[in-house]
């Protein structure tokens, strides 16, 4: 069956290939309370001056225990586009690889790139069609979309959406955090935007990596769930930056300097 | 009446005398390897006829807009399923041509009841490794080609013939973005003047200049003068599949002043 109207999902459907979202209710419901979860995480997305910082700790934990320390929990979506995840692993991985390939779908099919609109519409959609598993407490996923939108007025076409369980999305103008430790850091991020000495959309990229990962740290000093820099292993969490050049990842090497000189120092006094 | 095997016979040789018909005004298209990739490029005149159809596979076609359009849809919607089911490296060029489009497309042909396919198809594949790109050509009949370097489709069996030979004699080792722009449409020149002239002395001049391929084998002044009266109505469409690309899609379309670069001398 040939799709003309460039909906991958749809496309799915017609050849018996279903995603792994809102699998039927009788299949997960009765004993969910024996089951944990692999969850825990912080994301934060800052608007700065070029466009969009993005952090994300790389802890996984099920209850109390630590279940990898490696996770990517900031995934690629296109060329300038991200979606930094928190909750379900399972169903936000599966949920940011039918974004992926539901963008390339279009842009291969319709010949023209996917609307920034219908891009935010259709990770409405994913994150609807997961409510069934959202309502029972094992598969919820909130995440953080962050891009970069050429077509935009402004000379910083960096933007931030969030999104509710039920799928509806918001723009944030500054900054946005989300998962177990977001608690911990919203509010430094109101009073650095308010009363910090340089605002988040005034910082350039070093100020603004600074800045995400003093509050990763922060995040990971009251949420079990979330991670720091761990020195045993020389694991950092994950930042990249998104701007009209498109996705850059901060290397291992940048943030090692970074820690040594502005974090731990800090931390230390 | 056509299962007598001779009425069949006679049915389907209509049938291909039709196609090539229908196919001999058809704007030729190159696929070249260069040091970075793959280039595909033919001059159209507003139709687009380069497409992407997963991370590293790329097509273009001659033929009915529409058919183009159906097997477009039909090798990105399979690879675009195979490469969310499996995995994107689950996506072949072999797999696409010999398990889908080819069978498609002979079938479509030997339904005498039914339409054929009014088509030919040039499809490649980036190695990203660079050691193994392919190009394969598909007939109206699902027959097709496979070459590593550099493969064409035309409007005649002439014209592929011809500018086979063109390619074959030029040196297509490590050629750069802007030497493969100037060899592929050099070698356009030669399938479309071959398309339009038909005549068996065509070739025949063609294969005489080969042992002498230097500048002289084309015209510098003859070539200019095809390509600016081409560009009057017709523009240069040119594509790569580029191994460098930061993105996992690998294709992207020149623009304009890529192009331009390339022929910039010669306008």
């Amino acid at each position: 069956m040939t799709n003309y109207k460039g909906d991958f999902l749809d496309l799915l459907k017609a050849h018996d290939c279903q995603i792994q979202l809102n699998p039927s209710s009788t299949s997960v419901s009765g004993s969910t309370h024996h089951f944990e979860e692999t969850e825990g995480t912080t994301v934060v997305a800052v608007r700065y001056k070029e466009g969009v910082i993005v952090a994300g700790d790389r802890r996984a934990t099920a209850g109390t225990s630590v279940i990898y320390d490696r996770a990517e929990k900031l995934l690629r979506i296109d060329e300038y586009s991200v979606l930094a995840i928190a909750g379900s692993p399972a169903m936000a991985y599966e949920m940011a690889r039918a974004l992926e390939h539901s963008f390339q779908y279009f842009r291969r099919s319709q010949l023209q790139e996917l609307s920034l609109e219908g891009k935010l519409r259709m990770l409405s959609r994913l994150i609807r069609e997961n409510l069934p598993m959202t309502l029972q407490g094992i598969g919820g996923v909130i995440p953080i979309f962050a891009l970069y939108d050429l077509q935009s007025d402004n000379d910083n076409g960096g933007k931030i959406f969030f999104y509710d369980a039920l799928g509806a999305h918001f723009e944030s103008a500054d900054f946005a955090t989300s998962g177990s430790g977001s608690v911990w850091i919203r509010g430094v991020l109101y009073y650095q935007n308010r009363w910090g000495e340089t605002q988040l959309a005034n910082m350039d990229e070093q100020e603004a990596t600074i800045t995400i990962l003093r509050l990763l740290d922060a995040a990971s000093e009251y949420d079990a769930a979330t991670s720091g820099y761990n020195p045993k292993s020389n694991i950092f969490p994950t930042v990249k930056t998104i701007t009209k050049d498109g996705i850059q990842d901060i290397s291992d090497e940048q943030l090692g300097e970074i820690y040594t000189q502005f974090i731990e120092t800090t931390h230390a006094r | 009446m056509l299962d007598e095997p001779y009425r069949w016979l006679e049915a389907i040789s209509n049938r291909r005398d039709y196609i090539e018909d229908q196919l001999r005004g058809g704007s030729p298209v190159v696929g070249l390897k260069y040091d970075d990739g793959m280039l595909l490029l033919t001059i159209g005149r507003g139709s687009r006829k380069i497409f992407e159809v997963h991370d590293r596979v790329a097509l273009s076609a001659i033929g009915h807009p529409a058919d183009i359009e159906r097997l477009r849809m039909m090798a990105t919607d399979t690879a675009s399923v195979q490469g969310f089911q499996n995995s994107v490296d689950d996506v072949t060029l072999h797999r696409l041509t010999n398990f889908v489009l080819g069978p498609t497309i002979k079938q479509a042909f030997e339904a005498i009841f039914g339409s054929a396919y009014i088509i030919k198809m040039l499809l490649v594949e980036l190695d990203v490794r660079g050691e193994d790109h392919q190009l394969i050509t598909l007939n109206y009949d699902g027959t097709g080609r496979a070459n590593h370097r550099a493969e064409v489709i035309g409007g005649t069996d002439e014209a592929e013939t011809g500018m086979q030979k063109y390619l074959s004699a030029a040196d297509t080792s490590e050629l750069s973005l802007i030497a493969a722009l100037q060899l592929a449409l050099e070698t356009w020149t030669v399938g479309w003047e071959l398309s339009l002239q038909q005549t068996e002395g065509a070739l025949a001049e063609l294969e005489e200049q080969e042992n002498t391929r230097s500048e002289a084998t084309i015209d510098p002044e003859r070539l200019h003068e095809v390509l600016r009266n081409e560009l009057k109505e017709g523009e240069i469409e040119a594509g790569v599949l580029q191994a460098s690309r930061r993105s996992n899609s690998k294709f992207r379309l020149l623009t304009s002043e890529e192009i331009h670069a390339a022929i910039v001398d010669w306008l």
